[in-house]
């Protein structure tokens, strides 16, 4: 069976070049096939979505786009719903995560999306979510107008399950018209997720398209730049270097890089009870997503002076891991991916010979650790549960330590006392940390979280202001003006 | 089952079932270790007989109640063999199992006890304390202590020997509480009686018989018979299992 993937309103489907592409992973394969648009199509396309949100989309009010997400969001929760069933079927085979991760994880992740998270996301980057709708009063005088894109352009990457639906919400709420270009490795739910828009509230379903085409060679790529005022695009910072210059200086680009996240565990959690349960969630930051997330960690940095020291710790965190293996089966490696935690091990073997690292696990276990009692600097592990911890004498050792990532940091797993936990969330403020999660919970962010420490949704709308002068000045030209 | 390349202690190998551990172990391509207290000789036999087998054999000699011997054990082990995956403690305090002239309770000294507890529970400490290290380097560790079925059915009443045995049982499931979030396994072999060995070699034919005669599987124990339920507990096939006690008698004792 072939998997269609997308969603290309107004298009005739039998007129698009579909490129299929085989996946298998878990014994099983599946083929989905990818849309390509031409460049007379995507022209299309774009004028498409962009007349279709500018008469219905623009025009409703954003709790009937709150509430067509809402119902969407819920077939995808319903475990007995068809496209569920095909999402927890399909996923494994496609992504390599294994099926548990991929349950576990969507409903985990879908969850955030429905009405009582929509609606906090909304008064989260607006103090009067009304502006998304008419002018609303502002506090000094006057009215303010939020605007979203007329045609919001998404660039996904990645393989982390329905990842592409957090940007695709946000443009919604913003009465954007979207046009998202699928990622390889995660190519199906976003189509999923627009058809089931489509099926609710048909108006909606006409103001996004999903499609694909291969970056820097196909005809239709010129068109989707040139046609979209904002572009929000995930990937590495090269992949976004050659967007950006591609784009148009009036086109807003909006970039999410890769980043590299981070553990630390304060001395006080580090108890004969406290610590094992620590070093399993931590082992469940590192698991879930294989450490693809930019929330994931790839470093923990351990305080010295608890019961636990940073070597029993760094043990634990094995255990955990390969504990986890069982029920969590790492997804097969691509050779690059082996390749690089081959590399990252022996690079480790190598200070191991020499005392100044210890590494746990087998070359043929699934996961790696390796744990350094000298303080180090915070550098990339192998990725797919590969981790490193270190031992630090004080918290206040760490914000130096990760300073030369500065511009890749996103996300901090901290255990820590409140007041040390505000000190250091503090100082890693400071050099870039936008995000403070507790261990467990790294690569599941809140509802309407600030992601990379922009807010999602102010940052994609531009305001019209009536001045309160202009609106005094109007008075004196109204017909029933003495 | 195949211990190759893996690393294996055996305390008290160079006779009876501690000797029969270790050939076995030997036998699928283990690295064994023979620990021995006095019988060097004894000892470098059984490690011949390890490498006839097709293992790789190091002889150590250490008293396993002597922290500062058996850490100097540790440090050999770590220098010569550079790993251990498991640690068997076999020794046990001398004692001769005489049902005939054994010592009856109120004939029992409380040093009787506690030289017992020394041979079955100081060693068993030492020796996993030294250890620990060395099995934390490895992942799939175990540990396994033998125990004796006396615990659970005192056909004869050794009173110091059997209360040692018991206390090695609680502090072996401890052990396992406490070293699972690790990744080390501790479980028990309880063997019945073991026939013939030097410390049974005093049980009279007719208490032999007894025993048999109630066993289901119509026989004593042999040293062999208890290397096979020790290297289950030691490999992978037993990797979900700790804290357990297997007895080895044939049926005597059911629990």
């Amino acid at each position: 069976m072939i998997e269609h993937a997308g969603h290309v309103p107004g298009l005739n489907r039998d007129a698009l070049r579909w490129r299929e592409v085989s996946h298998s992973a878990w014994g099983e394969s599946a083929t989905v096939a990818l849309p390509g648009l031409e460049e007379a199509q995507a022209t299309a396309l774009c004028a498409h979505v962009r007349e279709n949100a500018r008469a219905h989309l623009k025009r409703m009010p954003v709790a009937r786009i709150v509430d067509a997400i809402d119902a969407a969001i819920a077939r995808l929760l319903d475990r007995e719903h068809p496209l569920r069933r095909k999402a927890e079927h399909l996923l494994p085979i496609i992504t390599g995560y294994d099926r548990e991760t991929v349950r576990l994880g969507l409903t985990g992740y879908l969850k955030t999306f429905r009405k009582p998270q929509l609606l906090r996301f909304l008064a989260e980057d607006f103090a009067n979510p009304g502006v998304l709708d008419g002018f609303q009063p502002t506090p000094k005088g006057g009215y303010l107008r939020a605007h979203g894109p007329e045609l919001l352009l998404h660039v996904w990457a990645g393989n982390v399950p329905a990842l592409s639906l957090w940007s695709l919400i946000c443009g919604l709420l913003v009465k954007a018209g979207s046009v998202g270009k699928l990622a390889s490795a995660e190519p199906l739910t976003a189509g999923w997720f627009a058809s089931l828009l489509a099926e609710v509230d048909p108006e909606i379903g006409k103001c996004l398209a999903i499609t694909w085409w291969k970056g820097g060679e196909a005809a239709a790529e010129p068109v989707f730049l040139r046609e979209a005022d904002t572009v929000m695009a995930y990937g590495g910072n090269d992949t976004l270097a050659t967007l950006r210059a591609k784009l148009p200086i009036t086109t807003r680009f909006l970039p999410h890089g890769h980043k590299i996240g981070f553990g630390v565990i304060a001395r006080e959690a580090l108890d004969s009870r406290k610590a094992p349960a620590l070093a399993r969630l931590a082992a469940h930051d590192v698991t879930r997503y294989e450490q693809q997330g930019c929330y994931s960690p790839q470093m923990l940095f351990v305080e010295r002076g608890g019961k636990v020291s940073p070597a029993e710790f760094s043990r634990y965190v094995a255990q955990e891991l390969s504990a986890i293996a069982s029920r969590h089966p790492r997804r097969a490696l691509s050779p690059g991916e082996a390749a690089s935690i081959a590399a990252w091990r022996s690079a480790q073997e190598t200070r191991a010979m020499e005392g100044t690292a210890e590494l746990l696990g087998e070359p043929s276990s699934n996961w790696s650790v390796v744990h350094v009692e000298a303080p180090e600097a915070l550098s990339p592990s192998g990725l797919n549960r590969t981790l490193k911890l270190v031992a630090v004498e004080s918290l206040d050792e760490v914000a130096a330590l990760v300073a030369p990532y500065r511009n890749f940091l996103q996300t901090a797993g901290i255990a820590a006392a409140p007041e040390r936990l505000f000190r250091l969330s503090g100082q890693l403020g400071e050099i870039g940390v936008s995000r403070i999660a507790p261990l467990g919970r790294m690569t599941a962010p809140e509802a309407g979280w600030h992601h990379d420490g922009r807010f999602s949704l102010l940052d994609l709308v531009t305001f019209t202001e009536i001045e309160q002068s202009a609106e005094i000045a109007a008075e004196g030209f109204a017909p029933y003006v003495d | 089952m195949s211990f190759r390349d893996r690393a294996i202690l055996v305390t008290g190998a160079s006779r009876g079932i501690g000797a029969a551990i270790a050939k076995a172990f030997a036998a699928e391509g283990g690295i064994v270790i023979v620990n021995y207290r006095t019988n060097e000789a004894a000892a470098e036999a059984v490690a011949a007989e390890c490498r006839a087998l097709g293992g790789e054999a190091l002889a150590i000699a250490a008293d396993v109640t002597s922290p500062e011997a058996v850490a100097a054990m540790a440090a050999r082990i770590a220098e010569e063999v550079g790993r251990l995956d498991v640690v068997v403690n076999n020794a046990f305090a001398p004692y001769r199992f005489d049902p005939d002239n054994r010592a009856r309770f109120w004939e029992t000294p409380w040093e009787a006890y506690e030289q017992q507890f020394e041979g079955a529970v100081k060693a068993a400490y030492t020796v996993s304390r030294a250890m620990l290290p060395l099995l934390q380097r490895r992942s799939g560790a175990a540990i396994v202590n033998l125990a004796s079925d006396l615990v659970t059915r005192p056909s004869i009443p050794y009173h110091d020997y059997t209360t040692a045995k018991a206390a090695l049982t609680g502090f072996s499931r401890n052990l396992a509480a406490e070293l699972g979030p690790l990744g080390i396994r501790v479980n028990c072999v309880a063997p019945g009686l073991v026939y013939p060995t030097q410390a049974s070699a005093d049980t009279p034919e007719e208490v032999r018989e007894m025993l048999i005669a109630q066993t289901p599987l119509r026989r004593i124990a042999t040293p062999e018979d208890v290397a096979g339920p020790v290297l289950f507990l030691a490999s992978d096939w037993s990797r979900f299992v700790t804290g357990q006690i297997l007895h080895v008698d044939g049926g005597l004792v059911m629990a």
